[in-house]
């Protein structure tokens, strides 16, 4: 017992540095080498021709815009809905809650594509509505810019910005306020003087996490970017290896290694704001709920922003993709579209072999892959919470190690690797990618769930004469389901629609779901695309609704079991 | 059934520095006593009571329940915690919280197997003992601390067990709950002749609680005896001291008398209680508690445990003032009644009788 005690932390720091290291390392040797095959060999090569490529340049400005500006535009939103919520009198306020969970259910794709269809020049919904009623030339709107892409990453991020922002609003110290009030300034003085730069810290955290987000974001990038040949680093490294005659690792590589630069950076740099601004709340935190700032006229139209993003938000996207899975091709909603509605494309996909097994794949890789990351979460969680020696705590750096990096680049360094193993193009290299990249989605509530388990519940069971098997099944078992539940649900979910590593990584054969989307998307076939993402988001709801059932199931067991 | 604890020892090793918990205690716990381990933070209480109960082991030493050994270092003997047939409530009542107050308390009885309508009735019968009759379906994360703490108390009893160890388990409470609770506790567990084996740092608890006191300091016993032996008569000075508010006079013995020992001290010649182990030149530490001060009033006449001072301070506490009061140099702390007409800066003289001053002698 005390051996196989001793022997799980260095055997879990081999497991999970393998998954985590693995691919940094392969990426660094990677970028010196000539090329895929010939791994080891140093050269400065692919550096110099990629970085004097004249191209490199444009790109870099296109990132730098492209990040910053959807950094912006999802830190004013949260302020702003952060502000409404946690400050005002804003009526119905749940729907804030619903604004800062729901969206991250949609897949980044299917989310990207919805907006495509609604405002693409050539046939975009609301393009096409406004050409009609105002009998335009053009269409006034073109989804494939800069613009665009800040758009809707903008939006995909805003939650993230949110969940950082709105809690260091609430214990945001309002004496403060109260005192610029006092001395005669407006609520809007007072905002703009006092409550905004206080809460510089967490804005400044919530801008930066964003950045690194977008960094890493391939969705936009691919499905709005790239028709409008507007490049950034994730698109460009994806167009090195997946484009083109010859797929070059090596100067995938090599770019690579500046995005995985700009991301360590700003990682570090978020940390230490974040533990800034916990300094400043721990300071001023209090335990009563300040007064709420009376709305008066201006309450229903600022509520009616909030319904309004909450709708283009999470029911738009679901919406579109519906209509255009069912009509023939795009047209404006009318009586005409309703009456030549059909399930032809669904047909079409459930007909076509590959999109059958990219479903095959994904389902797969949701049940058997989040299964082995959530059993390797159970073991890491039990170290870094319950050993807690030096060695639990590198486990824990290791374990988040490679999750803020851009996938499109850990896709890379897994590549350099994989080839040289018979692991290559199979579904198990998507599989190992996938658990080595969202570890932190099983780990999060597992480590939760056993810091619930104080060591006095276990302590007290045994004193009540409960052996070690009868403590673990009555006692720890049943305490951890709920977190092994929703650890196994975030990590199915994310593995049903993942898209970043899978464009590295998936070959024929072993196409995914969202590569397949992408593909449809590339040869602008909406309407079997649409039907396809229905489809993803029903798997993964599926799998979220048996996940549910089987955990409630089995807390139920234990009780009958007594 | 009594326990016993033979040449005890436990070290703990954390960040590379060794903690002795427990330094060869010997102890005999007496059969259906409640027993009280009482000591400072840090002084290895809950590491005895963990070593008993069988969550810890012991580095060294032989730890004897009833007729059995349920820990021995030479005979190689370790009895683990689920066949020592022992209840324990924990200082953070451990109650699970994803069972029912039903479940919570049958719990001891499940493991045993014990047939289901036997496990019922024994449930009910202790929840209506102590008082939670009504809550069985009640989720056990729906209960408020003082429930809670009852549910723990019911989870020991149910299984009849012929000792039970409590690690602090009022602490948790808010001061009035925990007086109440206090008294119910004991007149549960004499009730039900029971050995208890109770931790607590509190000494309003250990001296209200217990039918005997071991006072523990560093991993040791340094005085056992009964609450009134303890707070009265103790030979130590770290006893007296952390046991209740002292007053601690040096001095030397200047005689012993047939009925009083007379010492030299810096407020004077004080008669105290005699002590068999000292003698004319030794010197000795006195212990006076503060209560036991009175204030003369009117005009004080010379006489023998008369001495006058000024006073420093006085601090209104309800129930009486707590004076600080200045006697030659050496500052006294004395419990002065409210009605008294006192104040500060006032020269007074101070009285005691020599029964209430004992010497200690360690
Ligand atoms: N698991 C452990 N690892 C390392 N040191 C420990 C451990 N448990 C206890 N100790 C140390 O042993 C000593 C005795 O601890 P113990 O918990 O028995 O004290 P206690 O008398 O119960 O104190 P308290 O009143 O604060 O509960 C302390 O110095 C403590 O730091
Ligand atoms: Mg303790």
């Amino acid at each position: 017992m005390l051996n196989t005690r001793t022997a799980l932390t260095p055997s879990l720091i081999a497991i999970v540095g393998f998954l985590t290291v693995c691919p940094v390392v392969m990426l660094v040797f990677g970028s010196f080498s000539e090329g895929i095959g010939a791994f080891g060999t140093f050269t400065l090569e692919k550096y110099i021709e990629s970085y004097t490529d004249p191209e490199f340049a444009n790109i870099i400005v296109n990132t730098v815009i492209f990040t910053i500006g959807s950094a912006f535009v999802a830190t004013l939103l949260a302020l702003f809905l952060a502000y409404l919520n946690t400050r005002t009198n804003i009526p119905f306020k749940f729907l804030f809650r619903i604004i800062s969970i729901i969206p991250m259910m949609i897949p980044h794709i299917l989310f990207s594509v919805s907006w495509v269809l609604l405002l693409n020049p050539s046939n975009g919904l609301i393009n096409l509505f406004l050409r009609q009623i105002l009998s335009l030339e053009n269409s006034p709107f073109n989804i494939y810019t800069l613009g665009g892409m800040i758009l809707v990453e903008g939006l995909l991020d805003l939650p993230i910005a949110y969940l950082i922002l709105a809690p260091a609003m609430a214990a945001f110290d309002v004496s403060l306020e109260e005192s610029s009030k006092v001395s005669g300034a407006s609520n809007l003085r007072t905002l703009t003087r006092v409550t905004l730069p206080v809460l510089r810290p967490a804005i400044l955290a919530s801008f930066i996490l964003v950045i690194v987000r977008s960094l890493a974001s391939f969705a936009v990038p691919s499905i709005i970017g790239m028709p409008g040949r507007i490049y950034v680093l994730a698109t460009h490294i994806y167009r090195i290896i997946a484009t083109g005659f010859a797929a070059d690792f090596g100067m995938a590589a090599a770019v690579g290694m500046s995005a995985l630069a700009a991301s360590i950076t700003l990682i570090y740099l978020y940390r230490y704001l974040t533990s800034e601004s916990e300094k400043y709340v721990t300071i001023s935190s209090r335990g009563y709920r300040p007064a709420l700032i009376e709305l008066k006229n201006a309450k229903y139209p600022l509520f009616g922003i909030v319904a309004l993003l909450s709708f283009v938000l999470i029911v738009l996207p679901v919406l579109v993709l519906f209509y255009t899975s069912l009509v023939p091709y795009s047209m404006v909603p009318s009586a005409k579209a309703f009456s030549m509605m059909s399930g032809k494309h669904w047909l079409q996909v459930l007909k076509d072999p590959i999109s059958l097994l990219s479903l095959k794949n994904s389902v797969f890789l949701g049940i058997v892959g989040a299964s082995l990351g959530v059993i390797l979460s159970i073991f890491v969680s039990y170290v870094i919470v319950k050993v807690r020696t030096p060695a639990a705590g590198v486990l824990e750096s290791l374990s988040f190690l490679s999750f803020s990096f851009p996938g499109i680049v850990i896709g890379v360094g897994f590549m350099w690797f994989f080839v040289r193993t018979p692991l290559y193009a199979t579904i198990w290299s998507l599989l190992i990618g996938y658990i080595a990249t969202y570890l932190p989605y099983g780990i999060r509530p597992l480590t939760s769930a056993f810091i619930q388990i104080h060591s006095h519940l276990e302590e007290s069971s045994r004193v009540c004469g409960g052996g070690t098997l009868y403590t673990l099944r009555r006692i720890i078992i049943p305490l951890l389901i709920p977190g092994v539940v929703s650890g196994w649900i975030l990590m199915a979910t994310m593995f049903v629609r993942e898209l970043t590593l899978s464009v590295v990584l998936s070959r024929p054969g072993t196409e995914v779901l969202a590569v397949q989307i992408l593909r449809f998307a590339e040869d602008g076939l909406w309407g079997k695309l649409s039907a396809l993402g229905i489809m993803m988001i029903f798997i993964s709801s599926t799998l979220v609704v048996i996940a549910s059932l089987i955990g409630t199931k089995l807390t139920k067991v234990e009780e009958e079991s007594r | 059934m009594e326990i016993s604890i033979k040449r005890v020892s436990k070290d703990f090793f954390s960040e590379g520095k060794k903690i002795k918990a427990l330094s060869n205690v010997d102890l005999t716990i007496p059969a259906n006593q409640i027993f009280t381990l009482l000591g400072p933070s840090g002084c290895g209480k809950t590491t005895l009571l963990r070593c008993i109960v069988g969550l810890e082991t012991p580095d060294s030493g032989e730890i004897t329940i009833g007729e059995e050994i349920v820990w021995s270092k030479e005979k190689n003997i370790f009895v683990p915690p689920e066949k020592r047939g022992l209840s324990m409530v924990f200082q953070t009542y451990a109650i699970w919280p994803h069972m029912t107050v039903f479940d919570n308390v049958a719990y001891p009885l499940q493991t045993r197997k014990e047939p289901k309508e036997e496990i019922r009735s024994k449930v009910e019968k202790t929840l209506r003992f102590v008082q939670l009759e009504g809550f069985e379906n009640r989720p056990a994360t729906k209960l408020s601390g003082g429930q809670q703490q009852r549910v723990a108390l019911a989870r020991a009893l149910v299984p009849e067990p012929k000792v039970i160890l409590f690690d602090e388990p009022l602490s948790n409470l808010d001061a009035k709950l925990r007086e109440e609770t206090r008294k119910e506790l004991r007149s549960f567990l004499t009730e039900l002749k029971i050995t208890a084996v109770y931790v607590t740092h509190d000494r309003i608890e250990a001296l209200s609680l217990s039918d005997a006191i071991a006072v523990m300091m560093d991993g040791r016993w340094v005085e056992i005896g009964t609450p009134k032996k303890i707070y009265f008569d103790s030979d130590h000075r770290f006893v007296a001291d952390f046991i209740g508010q002292a007053n601690l006079i040096s001095g030397k013995v200047a005689a012993i008398e047939d009925s009083y020992t007379i010492v030299d001290s810096s407020i004077g010649t004080i008669a105290c209680q005699k002590s068999p182990d000292t003698s004319v030149g030794n010197g000795v530490t006195l212990c006076i508690r503060p209560e036991f001060i009175k204030v003369i009033e009117g005009e004080a006449r010379e006489g023998s445990n008369i001495f006058r001072g000024r006073v420093e301070s006085l601090l209104f506490v309800g129930d009486a003032y707590e004076g600080e009061i200045v006697v030659a140099d050496t500052r006294l702390i004395v419990r002065i009644e409210p009605t008294a007409i006192v104040e500060e800066g006032d020269e007074i003289a101070l009285s005691f009788d020599p029964d209430h001053c004992f010497v200690l002698s360690k």
